[in-house]
């Protein structure tokens, strides 16, 4: 989810993302960078995402992702998800 | 859109894995840079920057095959991994892959060969249309079970029943073909002009009969069969509109019939009919009263009845028809009641391959029965290979193996098994199949529609899978069992082995020796079926004759006085052949053909009220008893004396002497053959002992025998068809030769035909029960050896697993007989209990057997106590094997193990 969620920002290559993703969480998440690439694989297979070999800013050559239409409907979803159901944990935190 | 993606994805990956691989490398190693120079941002130097980053990443290998895994096609391609792994460590095992596939494919080949029988005799279409539609007409009365139609019953049901739409008539016969330079005996049929389209089937050249042709003293006309029309005319097209010889004569061929046609009642002979003639007869010149009208007594019966039904219609209404009319007919005084006519209608399938179907069904379940033993005896081997594997699958679910990757291995090792059993047992199929088609007797229906085609690799495969799942599922159940804790910290060295592990193994050797003893019945009693029908005396001697059939002619012997005077210089010329000691001739050769009869009249005897004085008829020339060997209760043979202008002398069977001449001499005694005015009336002359004609089961019928030379005097009596029969002294085939050239000798035009030996003839005429049994003898035999290798495997493992508990008995003072009687226990308790499963399964499925069985019961006890007797053997002997090495267990070299 957080990983579209970034790519709802622009098509970032792997490392691109996973500095992101340590940077914005302050270091919470601190991706097991291995895993970062299966479950890219996963969301190309399952087309939310789609990748392409680009000339990144620092003229290297890297896999850039990019979110799908498929993509963002399912991170909606997901967001919408994620809400109710930590809303429902918070209120149980907030009542005990 | 998804499923799509995925499997293109899956596929891509799985094909071009080396470039997604390089991809992968690729992004890694752009990673691993940014990684590196983020660090080195840090302050790191850059070897250090580079390991860190390296570290925190991990292993980049292991991610290439997560990231693989991600992309769906770990499945298929651990599948193929599998495969090769479970190939390899079969190839390890030469000795126990061989056994299991030699094993399988014995099952898988036996199964696929009774396949392909079922499929060609009782699942492929006859060759007519609408087959389902079509039945065989039969009469029957007192001591005629099924027999021919008479002129005025063929009228009667064509046209009063309305289940049926159309009867098409036929008999059957056989014609010398005369022309070209190797004159030839066929069997021909006459058919009535639609006969053809009653059966669906049109010609392939030319046309049918037309009803011109097909009336009394109509044009001569003939149709070839596809086979003589291939092999005698080589098939020319141009043949249509010739005229070949036929008897010396002359007929114009007007069509030929497509290949595989046959009529109804060609299946269940030998020789199939080559050449059709109309009909050609109405109902005046069959002495029957023309229209649906009935002469009194029912007339003389000789014609063969097909009846297309009308659409809509089955057999049984048929039959329910069949039974208001005749009915009728008794009520209206026209059939006498005590005769106990009856007219019935028989399934085309039925008429056909009724006589074997039983058979087959009962052979396709043993082999399925000789397949599952097969399959138990496999999954008892990798059981086995399990058992010895735990520490190696242990070891693999310790490093990490998921159940699931275990139980896939191991289904990929029956899987393989199973396809390797599969493919030798195709070759066993292809060898059975050539065997059972040389094997099955002749008269055994459509057995040359029993080929190897495409459709049975189907079955095979089906069969092939189902035994993969079977013999995979228990050594699979058995691994995802494995705790790997257990039974390393175990060390397979426990002092006793639980007895949990061996329950299957010991389960699947009782369902084996069950279905051995099952199968090992079957066979026992039809060895005990046929022993009896050898045990049965035909009344006569079958051993050293030869046997063949000759016909002759109206049209080179024109009369009766030349066709004797053939008979008597033929059988001089074959009596002066050195070896030869007598030689005879017959219209009707025993266990061969059935007998018709004729309504005679016995002086001083008066039949039962409505009842006839029938009598079988045979006809011979003199030497013939001699021949055979018949034995002579009194009076005299037919000799020389029995020549044409002599007293007309007749010969009777000793039924006949009982029925008809009880308390009286029959020697002198007159009798009248038929009931027409010009009749002749006959001297018994002698009576000889009964004679198994019709068939070694059957009862034995009134019969008498006639001369050849006083038959023909009445008219129209001249048998033209007979069988010159041999007897010698030494080998009887050595002489066909010989009397061959003799008949050469005295008539070159004259075809030969049917050439065998009487005992063949006798050996024929049980060919199906000695099929059947030859067939339950050799599943039986294999069945009962894959169950004594079952047992044998279950003791040895348990005398094996054992070893360490013998030894410390040993050293405790057990003596090495104990040591043997406690390995043997473990097998005789299963062995019990499959011999009494098996014998409760034989005592509810040998009824199956039902018509196949002669002087048994399905339920004989000699045959049940003697396969239990041998099966106990068998298994005991296959069990004292391995026992025997528990005896030597020696304390010290046992405890020193492992």
């Amino acid at each position: 989810m957080l990983v579209l969620k970034l790519l709802t920002i622009e098509p970032m290559h792997g490392w691109g993302l996973s500095y992101r993703l340590r940077q914005i969480s302050h270091d919470v998440f601190d991706v097991n960078q291995g895993s970062l690439y299966p479950a890219l694989q996963r969301m190309l297979r399952r087309g939310l995402i789609r990748s392409e070999w680009r000339v990144s800013d620092n003229n290297r050559k890297a896999r850039f992702y990019e979110i799908t239409r498929q993509g963002r409907q399912h991170l909606s979803a997901e967001i919408s998800e994620w809400e109710r159901s930590s809303g429902a944990v918070n209120r149980v935190l907030r009542f005990v | 859109m998804a499923w799509y993606d995925e499997l293109l994805s899956g596929a891509r990956a799985l094909f071009w894995r080396r470039q997604s691989d390089r991809e992968l490398a690729e992004e890694m190693r752009h990673h691993l840079e940014m990684e590196t120079e983020l660090n080195m941002r840090e302050g790191l130097s850059r070897d250090d920057a580079r390991q860190r980053a390296q570290r925190d990443f991990g292993s980049v290998a292991r991610y290439k095959d997560d990231v693989h895994d991600e992309r769906g096609a770990s499945a298929v391609e651990g599948l193929l991994k599998d495969a090769g792994f479970a190939a390899r460590s079969l190839r390890r095992q030469l000795g126990f892959t061989s056994l299991v596939i030699l094993t399988l494919a014995f099952g898988i080949g036996a199964t696929t060969t009774l396949f392909a029988v079922v499929k060609g005799v009782l699942l492929a279409p006859l060759p007519y249309a609408r087959t389902d539609g079509l039945a065989q007409l039969w009469s029957s009365w007192t001591g005629f079970e099924k027999t021919w139609l008479s002129y005025d019953e063929y009228e009667a049901w064509k046209t009063e029943i309305p289940a049926i739409e159309d009867v098409g008539l036929f008999t059957d016969g056989a014609v010398n073909l005369t022309d070209g330079d190797e004159p030839e005996r066929v069997r021909s049929a006459n058919v009535g002009a639609n006969v053809f389209a009653v059966l669906g089937v049109g010609p392939l050249l030319g046309r049918g009969f037309t009803e011109e042709e097909d009336r009394l003293n109509g044009a001569p006309a003939a149709i070839l069969s596809h086979e003589v029309w291939q092999r005698r005319y080589s098939g020319d097209p141009a043949v249509v509109g010739r005229t070949i010889q036929v008897n010396g004569a002359g007929v114009p061929v007007v069509g030929v019939m497509p290949a595989g046609f046959k009529l109804p009642l060609d299946f269940g002979s030998g020789a199939a009919t080559q050449v059709y003639f109309p009909m050609a007869t109405d109902a005046a010149s069959e002495g029957a009263i023309p229209g649906p009208a009935f002469q009194r007594g029912g007339g003389s019966h000789g014609f063969y009845g097909v009846a297309r039904l009308t659409r809509g219609s089955t057999v049984g209404m048929v039959n329910a028809q069949l039974a208001d009319y005749v009915a009728q007919l008794v009520r209206d005084n026209v059939l006498s009641a005590t005769r106990n006519f009856r007219a019935f209608a028989v399934p085309m399938d039925e008429q056909i391959t009724g006589g074997v179907r039983n058979a087959i069904l009962v052979l396709f379940g043993a082999t399925s029965v000789v397949l599952l033993i097969a399959c138990a005896n496999v999954a008892g081997l990798l059981l086995v290979r399990g058992e010895r594997r735990r520490r190696e699958l242990a070891i693999r679910v310790a490093l990490g193996a998921q159940g699931t990757r275990l139980t896939r291995l191991l289904f990929a090792e029956s899987a393989l098994l199973a396809l390797a059993g599969a493919s030798s047992g195709c070759v066993l199929a292809w060898a059975g199949i050539a065997l059972v088609r040389r094997t099955a007797p002749s008269t055994f229906p459509r057995i040359a529609d029993v080929s190897i085609e495409p459709s049975l690799l189907f079955f095979t495969l089906a069969i092939a899978s189902m035994a993969a799942l079977l013999t995979g599922i228990l050594p699979a159940l058995q691994a995802s069992r494995v705790a790997p804790a257990e039974e390393l910290k175990e060390g397979s060295r426990g002092a006793t082995v639980g007895g949990s592990r061996l329950r299957w193994r010991q389960t699947l050797v009782s369902a084996e020796v069950a279905l051995a003893v099952l199968l090992v019945v079957g066979a026992g009693l039809m060895i005990r079926s046929v022993g009896n029908l050898l045990g049965i005396d035909p009344g006569f001697n079958p051993n050293a004759v030869l046997t063949m059939r000759l016909s002759t002619p109206s049209s080179w012997y024109p009369d009766s006085n030349r066709v004797v005077a053939f008979w008597e210089d033929l059988q001089n010329r074959v009596n002066r052949i050195p070896g030869v000691t007598s030689s005879g001739s017959v219209l009707l050769l025993p266990l061969a053909t059935e007998m018709g009869d004729w309504g005679l009249k016995v002086e001083g005897y008066t039949p039962p009220p409505n009842q006839g004085t029938p009598g079988d008829w045979q006809v011979v020339t003199p030497g013939y008893f001699e021949t055979l060997g018949l034995r002579l209760v009194s009076g005299r043979v037919f000799d020389a004396r029995d020549g044409m202008g002599a007293p007309l002398a007749m010969i009777i069977n000793r039924r006949f002497a009982e029925l008809y001449l009880a308390g009286r001499d029959p020697l002198g005694a007159r009798v009248v053959i038929g009931g027409s005015p010009d009749s002749l009336a006959y001297t018994i002359v002698g009576v000889v002992d009964n004679v198994r004609h019709n068939a070694l089961t059957r009862e034995v019928k009134a019969q008498f025998y006639a001369p050849l030379a006083h038959f023909a005097r009445a008219p129209g009596s001249t048998r033209r068809s007979m069988n010159l029969v041999v007897r010698t002294d030494g080998d009887p085939r050595a002489l066909i030769a010989p009397v061959r050239n003799v008949i050469r000798q005295v008539d070159p035009r004259l075809p030969v035909s049917e050439i065998r030996t009487l005992d063949e003839v006798v050996r024929a005429s049980i060919a199906a029960p000695r099929f059947a049994m030859e067939l339950l003898g050799v599943f039986g035999a294999i069945a009962l050896t894959l169950a004594a290798i079952g047992v044998f495997g279950v003791v040895s493992q348990v005398v094996a697993l054992r070893q360490h508990e013998f030894g410390i008995r040993a050293a405790l003072g057990a003596r090495p007989g104990q040591l043997v009687g406690l390995s043997l226990r473990t097998g005789v308790r299963q062995v019990a209990a499959g011999i009494v499963l098996g014998v409760a399964a034989a005592v509810a499925a040998t009824r199956l057997l039902g018509r196949l069985l002669e002087g048994v019961t399905p339920t004989d006890p000699v045959t049940f106590a003697a396969v239990v007797l041998i099966t106990a053997a068998v298994a005991l002997l296959a069990s004292a094997l391995p026992a025997r090495r528990a005896a030597r267990a020696h304390p010290g070299a046992v405890l020193r193990n492992d």
